[in-house]
């Protein structure tokens, strides 16, 4: 029985990090869809064209959003959804009213 | 402020990456300089439609495959031949754009007359906004990726942190995602609103 026990802490031990790893990473590579492989692919690449400091900001930004509830994380998807749903004018109009509205914080 | 230090600051400033501080000294320098204030709405309308932009037409696979089969024929057929004289060296580069536009005109005409590539399916009429501008179809924003080869290890950063890159577009707005609603509310004219009364909560 205790040695059960050990063998299953052990085992807890050896897993705890990558499950830590997966919670501040997400997914691992081999675990996306080819469309999600492609997309992270091509977004990777602009990445690398970015300035050190912006891809900085990317990473850290990235690091707000994984620490969401999964149910914030949705919203925020639901919310992207509807802003790349806004024809150009409407957009453009969203955009004056997010730099009035930072501007005011 | 001067101009160039506005400039350099804008491009930020759409993307509502720039620091309080600084968006106040660039607002300030706006509010002055009309040449700035032009070059500011250009760089949001740029950035806005760069945005919408899709990234390539799609094409058919019988369509791809045809203009390639003729272009490789093309180039057999004039490889065969020995080069008489030193004109006719530069006969392969117009054969291949013959043969490329030949395919492509067939192509289109195809499409014109039955309204779409057979084999392959079918592509809706972009819609048209308000403004008369164009929107592609959702289908026409994906790459052609036939053309293109994933690396076959992604590389250390991306297989690190996958979700960072398949997710990046969100993540580039954070902000403004995260404040959506409140944002919404917000007026142009009068001072913003926020559905609790509550100052909106920092972001970073």
């Amino acid at each position: 029985m205790k040695r059960r026990a050990a063998i299953a802490l052990v085992l807890l031990a050896l897993a705890a990090p990558a499950v830590r790893a997966q919670e501040r990473h997400g997914r691992p590579w081999q675990e996306l869809t080819p469309e999600e492989q492609w997309r992270a692919w091509e977004n990777y690449q602009r990445y690398q064209q970015l300035p050190e400091q912006r891809q900085k900001n990317l990473e850290r930004r990235y690091q707000q959003f994984r620490d969401m509830p999964p149910q914030e994380r949705q919203r925020l998807r639901q919310n992207y959804d509807t802003y790349r749903g806004l024809p150009p004018r409407q957009r453009q109009e969203f955009i004056d009213k997010y730099h009035r509205w930072k501007g005011r914080r | 402020m001067r101009c160039q230090r506005a400039r350099k600051w804008m491009t930020a400033a759409v993307d509502g990456e720039l620091s309080p501080r600084r968006r106040r000294a660039l607002d300030g320098h706006l509010a002055a300089c009309a040449a700035c204030r032009r070059e500011l709405a250009v760089t949001e309308r740029m950035l806005t439609a760069l945005e919408g932009l899709p990234m390539e037409a799609a094409v058919s696979a019988r369509l791809e495959q045809a203009t390639l089969r003729r272009v490789r024929l093309a180039a057999a057929d004039e490889g065969e031949r020995a080069p008489a004289s030193r004109w006719t060296r530069w006969l392969p580069l117009p054969a291949f754009a013959l043969a490329t536009a030949a395919v492509l005109v067939l192509a289109i005409g195809i499409v014109r007359r039955t309204g779409g590539v057979p084999g392959a399916p079918a592509v809706r009429a972009p819609r048209v906004d308000a403004r008369g501008v164009a929107q592609a179809p959702p289908s026409l924003l994906r790459p052609p990726r036939r053309f293109a080869k994933l690396p076959a290890e992604p590389p250390a950063k991306l297989a690190e942190a996958p979700d960072l890159f398949v997710d990046m577009s969100i993540i580039r707005n954070l902000d403004k995602l995260t404040h959506f609603e409140a944002i919404q509310t917000t007026t142009l004219d009068d001072e913003p609103a926020t559905p609790d009364g509550l100052e909106p909560p920092s972001n970073g």
